[in-house]
């Protein structure tokens, strides 16, 4: 489709150009939304193509914050080896997890995904002298590339830290959800029984996938450490869970970039509105029924639709 | 033809060896034995809860039994579950209509010919999968006459062909038994004598063995070789149709109860 390249070559271009546009604080302001917007896309692989919904997945955006600043600050590592560390510790933990969760199926796999997530939050609240309990661990250093290599300590270097990731995500798992394994996962979401009976057990596609989706949250929890300074017990709250699946759902579930502009659109009105008033999740709140009644889809999908009908 | 239990002769493709399924108190099916030899197209009739789609749960591993075996090709399967009996060659379709709705129609198929054969866990790329699987998924929706409407939603076709659809799916499997549950529920007297000689079709050309539960009783004299009656979740009768006809049993039981 043409059209959907081109959008897709002009969004590239404006991220590589807004630096030089934005002032900082807009690119800071950016960056979050980036790396919000890649914490909503892997919450899709499971959600969207595969029917998971998980009450829990802010833990795996925890576990890499946590794992990340502990690198940095600990052992003062280049940012890539912080970024391996978020995402393996987020996958590592995901596997027994994800094994006893997707024994279960729809409400109550949610259940058990939140209950281990606020398991894992408790973990992080009172193990004070690895975590630092509820005040975190502040002071995580925005290290370098490789050493000796460039320094990610300027916001716009960061910046581009965190696009060039949330890019390559996007790719990869635009490949996952085409490959035979992502076909598959779509077929469970519509109809387990019906892909039981044609040959295989859905439990290990499931399990794949919560793995995977993990992994990319705890990369993006783990841009998240360095890049604010810190990781606290909030990040791994059942609310982020939450708000990750109203950011789903607001810019498309099962679209992989409609999440990542979704929870830009849900990140801006809380950065916008917050300045003026502590109830902005009201507004937040009306934004998503308007969206969920009035574009089903969410934004991608919706723009999507209309895109194929004209 | 083969008469049941013969214990010499060809091995029956499919057998039974008194199988049963208990809900609770319920007997839904009870000690059903019965042989199926390659190539045969078996019906199995009975009134409503009669015990036939628990039948063919036991034999596709849906359901585990309470009693009795399930061989296929002379192997007891009977502690494999669904997945590996399908793997092994048993196919089916459920009374229900259950396809992937949201998915197109060709997706269907060929998702089904991709879990029998695939390379299913490939994360990236698999495109000599996709387009292997995507082959033999067009030549069963050409068999099926659904080929013009590859690239529908499944769930925006008509009921008589999402139940085609289905069949389609369990035929692009090449499956050695395929097992088809009412195949014409719900479906008009034309839509019914074309899915018919849809079946007849699929059976000559990719010669399957079908077992096939159906209500129509002109469909079921036509098209099958044998025919097992099940009545209170026993089999109370099995020979030919002329047979059938002619069994004072089979005529209390049922066909006099029918109409
Ligand atoms: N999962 C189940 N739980 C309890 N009873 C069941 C279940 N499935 C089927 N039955 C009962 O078993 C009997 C046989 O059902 P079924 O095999 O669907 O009959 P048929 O397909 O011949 O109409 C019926 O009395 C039905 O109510
Ligand atoms: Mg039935």
């Amino acid at each position: 489709m043409i059209p959907s390249r081109l959008s897709a070559l002009a969004a590239l271009v404006a991220l590589a150009v807004v630096p030089w546009v934005l002032a900082r604080h807009q690119l800071s302001l950016l960056t979050d939304l980036l790396i919000a917007g890649l914490f909503a896309m892997s919450l899709d692989l499971i959600m969207g193509y595969t029917g998971m919904v998980s009450f829990g997945h802010a833990a795996y955006f925890g576990l890499g914050a946590y794992a990340s600043a502990l690198v940095l600050l600990h052992f003062a590592q280049p940012v890539p080896v912080a970024l391996l560390a978020g995402a393996l510790l987020a996958g590592a933990v995901a596997v027994p997890v994800g094994w006893f969760s997707t024994r279960a199926t729809g409400i109550y796999f949610a259940m058990l995904t939140l209950a281990f997530a606020q398991f894992l939050y408790t973990v992080a609240y009172k193990w004070r002298d690895l975590t630092g309990g509820s005040d975190g661990i502040a002071g995580v250093p925005k290290t370098p590339l490789f050493w000796g290599g460039p320094s990610l300590a300027s916001s716009r270097a960061f910046y581009f830290l965190v696009a060039a990731c949330v890019v390559l995500s996007l790719f990869v798992c635009r490949a996952v959800v085409r490959s035979p394994f992502g076909r598959a996962l779509q077929a469970i979401r519509e109809n387990e029984r019906r892909f039981t009976s044609l040959g295989r057990d859905p439990r290990p596609f499931k399990l794949v996938v919560f793995v995977i989706a993990a992994v990319f949250a705890g990369l993006a929890g783990a841009l998240f450490a360095p890049f604010r300074g810190f990781a606290s017990p909030e990040v791994m709250f059942w609310v982020f869970s939450g708000q990750g699946l109203m950011m789903v759902i607001m810019g498309g579930i099962g679209t992989l970039v409609g999440p990542v502009l979704g929870a830009m659109l849900f990140i801006l009105i809380q950065e916008v509105l917050s300045s003026y008033t502590e109830h902005w999740m009201i507004f937040t709140g009306v934004v998503f029924v308007l969206i969920v009644i009035f574009l089903p889809g969410g934004l991608v999908g919706t723009a999507r639709r209309l895109g194929a009908r004209g | 033809m083969t008469p049941l239990l013969e214990t010499r002769g060809p091995t029956p493709l499919l057998e039974t060896r008194g199988l049963g399924r208990a809900f609770g108190a319920l007997q839904a099916v009870a000690g059903v034995s019965l042989a199926v030899q390659p190539m045969e197209l078996r019906a199995v009739i009975g009134p409503n809860g009669a015990g036939k789609t628990t039948l063919f749960h036991l034999i596709s591993g849906l359901l585990a039994p309470t009693a009795g075996h399930v061989l296929f090709r002379g192997d007891d399967v009977t502690a494999l579950a669904a997945p590996a009996r399908c793997r092994r060659g048993i196919s089916r379709t459920f009374q229900i209509t259950s396809i992937f709705p949201e998915l197109s129609v060709l997706e269907n198929v060929r998702i089904a010919v991709q879990l029998k054969i695939g390379d299913n866990f490939r994360l990236l790329g698999g495109r000599a999968v996709l387009e292997a699987s995507e082959q033999r998924a067009r030549d069963s929706l050409r068999l099926l006459g659904l080929d013009d409407r590859a690239d529908e939603l499944a769930s925006t076709l008509p009921h008589g062909d999402q139940r085609l659809l289905e069949i389609a799916m369990a035929a692009a499997q090449e499956p050695a038994l395929l097992l088809l549950d009412e195949p014409t529920q719900g479906l008009s007297p034309e839509d019914t004598a074309a899915t018919v000689a849809v079946i007849r079709q699929v059976a000559r050309e990719r010669k399957l063995t079908i077992i096939l539960v159906e209500h129509d009783m002109d469909v079921v004299f036509d098209l099958a070789d044998r025919i097992s009656v099940l009545h209170f979740g026993q089999l109370i009768a099995e020979g030919t149709a002329a047979e059938i006809r002619a069994n004072a049993e089979v005529q209390k039981a049922y066909l006099g109860g029918l109409d």
